[in-house]
């Protein structure tokens, strides 16, 4: 009989708790104290831990409201045969049944013995058995589309005149729905005087692209890059890195990734998780920039145990400015003359950005789709010009090693949000640099990386 | 126009007294006409070529006729759902009408009104009306008209035995009473109110009586009796004229059709209505008018052989006219289309 | 509005409409007065006041309590020459002459081909707020509105009242004016001399961008006084005074709420079935309704008679605290 996992009660007056993160993937062994998921009620948010060993299944999705004492998740003994989940029937109380087949959430049958890799463990269980990794990271680009969904008429036809789906916004109104003044917020943000064709993009599915450097030895490096970057943009600093393995992840609509539509940073961070869950490193050091530096702190706060480091460079999540218009124009432009003078605003020396480095940048943006995906992204997570995310108490909680470096000529994120970090955090202020420090000075920013990752 | 009353001594019917020749066959004509529009009414009905409907007055010809006689074009009318004959006897073309029961654009109504509505206001008649009693206040609204604006014209109000029970019937003749308007109450008595009898339904046995009611003259004629109609209503048209106010006569008289088409006649015996029958009005008139030497009975055949000229014309006339356009269905609800 | 110039000075709502018909009277010998006690006693709510002695009782006619009849005899006359004006001593009495205004008057043009107008105006004092229960203070209007053939206005201030009382004389087809009691005392500005306002406009009273309120006859006053106490906390209420219900100002109501996105329908005849029902659904049956931003919001009548307790009577049609809260509600995004 497998063991439930229940939403615990851990506020006098909580009658219920959202599932704010799975630290665990459906199917994925656990021992006892691992944490298992964040709960958020409306006065905290918690790390839940496993009171049993063994393989967790039937996780209600992230984001549901559960009352208290209601099962989130079945812990299932190796070898267990999973079914649908124990009392589904009647316990499941405030989770549509819908909701939580809508996410995937419960693995077919046919989902085990992905090519002997890691489920050697598991290969004698009996069918449905458990253990069996999946095939790849392409779980949560496809999920959550509410049947449907819910806008006002203003909303939808503002988006239809900018080709923009709708799909991709969150809603401010009741029940989320959709308004006039998202669709406004999203347009004035993110969308340029580009005509309308090009600002709608088609979502895709699929997992986030992930690249290597090397087998390498010791720990490896995962880097984040940020918004409107790629993976590409780590190779000055790689050079500098020594032989360490390095695992660049591309954000969704940018570099390699597919145009996954996206509707909060919450999302986008679970998508992040989802996908170094599945890189299944035992621990890391995690470097990221700008908006990647907010996603490597959001990753830093809920899989503290598995990353040993964590470097974030010019990050977002500390503060709410944002150069809006700087993103606005990247997002738009479609000539090099266009987004050569945005470029030129991401660095303190103007001269590192050559008209070749330009035209190559360009290169990686033509596509129109990618312009408006990014768009769209920078719409919901910097809309107004605004981030809208917050992760300074995140940075407060974080226990590992962690350091901050910015460029003082940051024109795009004030540097000063880095002086809102505790203590024990690292500041690495650097007066001649801009917004990519470790583009106009891998040389500096290098030995740093390689201090924090000793 | 009746003439001045003749000398007491002379016995001859009033209408023969009070109308010269020409009026006289005349009123004939239309009686001929009144019966053979309903005949060819019938007729195309049951050819499939009337929409709607129909209420018949065979058999009730002297009333209108007789009501009508001595009024001028400037005199008005109210009629009822029963109304083709009163329309005929106030002058109407029946091509127009029959273009009207055809749905015609050339049809009284631009085929909008069909038989139940139909009216003629250039010649007085100020329209039939789907509702029993209707027309009583409008009457009473066209005789305060007529009043305030000085025209000397009257408004006879035709009505049946069935709407004397309608509550409209009070407050006209109440209205008309103490305002003293130039109004006739014209009761067509055809004894039925659909298939209930004026003895089922109304608690005086003559309807006249209710005239007491209104302080008004009220008086009961044969209805198949065109002299005894035109003598009593023309009577009350000088009374009204000379601002004494509102009478109520009541003609006596007999549909010998159904209430409509759809009538299966299951209150009425077959030797009632022959008897009624018997009592037909247009031969009696054409009698009356041969007796004193107004006609000849080879100028009645002549007569009755016109009607059916005209009306057959008329039947022609409406099968050529036009349908109305879909795309003016609205129009007409107001004078002016609403800006 | 047209005018013939002149002055403006301060009249009740009872004395604009007073002035209208005196206007009339004594420029228009077609015009006549008809109705229950509107002679010596001067009407029910005195709007025809000292009329009768300087027209007479041959002009201003004191009818039997007849309103079938007396309603007949306004559409007779007004088919034959005259421009009658009949007064209903109370509008919840239309119902007794409901056959004449419906099956008459209404139709009468249409069903003989448009060969006859019916150029009758019919005053129907309504509303409730007067104590007088169920049978004295019912808003019938979207009745009325829901018969082709017939118009239907509701002025809101003085000088609507004269100058739609002066446009319905001029119409030629049946004009219904339905007359909130409780602004019979209402004071406004009204220019003297003969001028109309049009039937089938609405006025905008008061702009807003982030709703509109669409209200007829009282409730344009209580949509004002909420509107003022809604800019207090920021929220630009529009008000719309419908003045007419048949024909209904489409332009301007679509139009405000392409602007608005919002939209609170604001009637105190029953809720269910009412005006505020035909302006949902002609804002849904629109390209406005692409403009929409939230949902409609109905504030009409209670599912009740009017009753006579002053309390119940308050809480059985919208008040100034009930529009607040909508506005409030809506312009807020909880709705």
């Amino acid at each position: 009989m497998p063991v439930e996992v229940i939403m615990p009660k851990v506020d006098m007056d909580m009658t219920t708790g959202r599932i704010l993160v799975w630290h665990v993937g459906e199917g994925e062994r656990v021992s006892r104290g691992t944490p298992l998921f964040d709960i958020e009620t409306d006065k905290a948010a918690m790390e839940v831990e496993a009171e049993a060993e063994g393989f967790l299944h039937h996780r209600v999705p992230e984001g549901a409201e559960v009352p208290i004492g209601q099962p989130v998740a079945w812990i299932y003994a190796e070898g267990e045969a999973v079914g649908p989940p124990p009392g589904a029937a009647s316990a499941t109380g405030a989770i549509p049944p819908a909701a939580a087949s809508a996410t995937g959430a419960i693995p077919p049958a046919a989902g085990r013995g992905g090519g002997g890799d890691g489920s050697g463990a598991t290969a004698g269980a009996a069918p449905a058995a458990i253990g069996a990794p999946r095939a790849g990271p392409t779980e949560t680009g496809a999920e959550g589309r509410p049947a449907g969904l819910r806008a006002t008429p203003a909303a939808r036809r503002l988006a239809r005149e900018a080709g923009l789906d709708l799909a991709t916004l969150q809603g401010s109104g009741p029940r989320g729905r959709i308004q006039g003044a998202d669709v406004r917020a999203r347009l004035e943000t993110a969308m340029s005087p580009v005509p309308s064709p090009a600002a709608g993009f088609t979502p895709e599915a699929g997992g986030l692209s992930v690249t290597r450097r090397g087998a390498g030895r010791g720990r490896p490096v995962v880097l984040l890059h940020g918004f409107a970057s790629d993976s590409l943009s780590w190779a000055p600093v790689e050079a500098h890195l020594g032989d360490r393995p390095i695992l660049r992840i591309d954000l969704p609509a940018h570099g390699k990734s597919p145009l996954l539509a996206v509707r909060s940073f919450a999302e986008l961070a679970a998508l992040m998780r989802d996908t170094i869950d599945r890189l299944d490193l035992a621990e890391f050091d995690l470097v990221g920039h700008s908006l990647g530096g907010a996603l490597a702190l959001a990753l830093a706060d809920t899989r503290p145990r598995r990353i040993a480091a964590l470097t974030l460079i010019a990050p977002a999540g500390l503060g709410p400015q944002i150069a809006g218009d700087v993103l606005r124009g990247i997002c738009a432009a479609t000539r090099p003359e266009s987004l050569a003078p945005w470029l030129r605003m991401l660095v303190a020396d103007e001269r590192l950005i050559s008209d070749g480095y330009v035209r190559q940048a360009m290169a990686g943006r033509a596509c129109a789709q990618l312009r408006a995906a990014q768009a769209a992204l920078a719409g919901i997570l910097f809309p107004d010009g605004v981030q809208a995310f917050d992760l300074r108490a995140a940075l407060d909680r974080v226990g590992m090693p962690t350091r901050i470096i910015w460029g003082r000529r940051d024109a795009v994120i004030p540097w000063r949000h880095a002086l809102t970090a505790p203590g024990r955090v690292a500041l690495h202020l650097f007066p001649e640099l801009g917004h990519v420090p470790h583009l106009e000075r891998p040389d500096a920013i290098a030995p740093l990386l390689r201090g924090g990752m000793s | 126009m009746p003439e001045p009353a003749a000398a007491a001594e002379d016995n001859r019917p009033y209408i023969i007294r009070a109308y010269g020749p020409d009026a006289l066959r005349g009123a004939l004509l239309r009686m001929f006409l009144i019966r053979n529009f309903e005949e060819a009414a019938e007729a195309s009905y049951m050819r499939g070529l009337v929409h709607g409907t129909m209420h018949l007055s065979i058999g009730q010809e002297a009333v209108a006729v007789g009501a009508c006689l001595g009024l001028t074009e400037s005199d008005k009318i109210t009629s009822t759902h029963r109304g083709h004959g009163h329309c005929i006897a106030k002058g109407a073309d029946v091509g127009r009408m029959f273009a009207e029961f055809f749905g015609k654009e050339t049809g009284y109504c631009r085929g909008r009104g069909g038989s139940m509505h139909i009216a003629d206001p250039a010649k007085g008649n100020l329209g039939a009306n789907g509702i029993v009693g209707g027309g009583l206040p409008i009457a009473v609204g066209s005789a305060l008209s007529a009043k305030r604006l000085g025209t000397g014209a009257v408004t006879v109000c035709f009505f049946g035995d069935g709407a004397n029970n309608e509550g409209a019937f009070h407050e006209a003749l109440n209205m008309a009473a103490i305002w003293k308007l130039p109004v006739v109450f014209l009761c067509e008595n055809n004894r039925y109110g659909m298939s209930t009898s004026t003895e089922r339904s109304t608690a005086v046995p003559r309807v006249a009586l209710r005239a007491a009611a209104y302080a008004m003259p009220g008086v009961t004629v044969d209805g198949n009796d065109i002299s005894a109609v035109a003598e009593a209503v023309d009577a009350a048209t000088a009374r009204g004229r000379a601002g004494e106010g509102p009478s109520l006569v009541e003609c006596l008289t007999y549909r010998w059709r159904g209430h409509s088409k759809s009538d299966r006649n299951r209150y009425r015996s077959r030797e009632e209505i022959e008897a009624w029958m018997a009592r037909d009005p247009i031969p009696r008139f054409a009698a009356l008018l041969v007796a004193h030497g107004i006609m000849s009975e080879d100028e009645v055949r002549a007569a009755e052989a016109e009607a059916e000229r005209v009306i057959e014309a008329g039947l022609e006339f409406a099968r050529a006219g036009p349908d109305p356009s879909v795309a003016d269905l609205t129009r007409d609800v107001y004078t002016t289309e609403a800006p | 509005m047209t005018t013939a110039g002149g002055g403006v000075r301060e009249l009740s709502y009872a004395e604009a409409l007073r002035e209208a018909m005196d206007i009339a009277l004594a420029s228009d010998p077609r015009v006549i007065l008809m109705g229950e006690d509107i002679g010596v006693y001067g009407g029910a709510f005195q709007v025809t006041g000292d009329l009768v002695h300087r027209y007479g009782e041959d002009r201003v006619i004191d009818t039997p309590i007849s309103e079938l009849g007396g309603a007949g005899v306004a559409i007779g006359a007004a088919m034959t020459g005259l421009r009658p004006i009949y007064e209903f001593q109370f509008s919840d009495f239309a119902t007794l002459a409901m056959e004449q205004i419906v099956n008459q008057a209404a139709k009468i043009r249409y069903m003989l081909g448009g060969a006859v107008s019916v150029p009758v105006v019919m005053r129907f004092p309504a509303g409730s707020g007067t104590g007088a229960a169920a049978q004295h203070s019912q808003s019938l209007e979207a009745w009325f509105g829901h018969v082709p053939g017939l118009k239907v206005v509701q002025p809101s201030t003085p000088a609507d009242a004269k100058g739609l009382l002066l446009a319905a004389l001029e119409d030629p087809d049946p004009v219904l004016i339905f007359e909130h009691k409780l602004l019979y005392k209402m004071k406004g500005p009204v220019p003297e001399g003969h001028y109309t306002v049009p039937i089938g406009k609405a006025a905008i009273r008061r702009p807003g961008r982030d709703l509109c309120i669409v209200a007829g006859a009282i409730m344009v006053h209580r949509a004002l006084e909420a509107a003022e106490a809604l800019s207090a906390e920021g929220i630009e209420a529009e008000v719309i005074d419908l003045r007419s219900i048949r024909p209904i100002d489409r332009d301007t109501i679509l139009d405000a709420v392409r602007r608005t996105g919002r939209l609170i329908c604001v009637y105190e005849g029953v809720k269910t079935l009412g005006i505020g029902a035909e302006i949902s659904a002609m804002v849904a049956e629109s390209d406005a309704f692409d403009f929409l931003d939230a949902p409609i919001i109905r504030l009409g009548g209670a599912e009740a008679p009017i009753p006579y307790n002053p309390e119940l009577e308050k809480a059985a049609v919208p008040q100034v605290p009930d529009i607040v809260a909508a506005a409030r509600a809506l312009a807020g995004g909880r709705l």
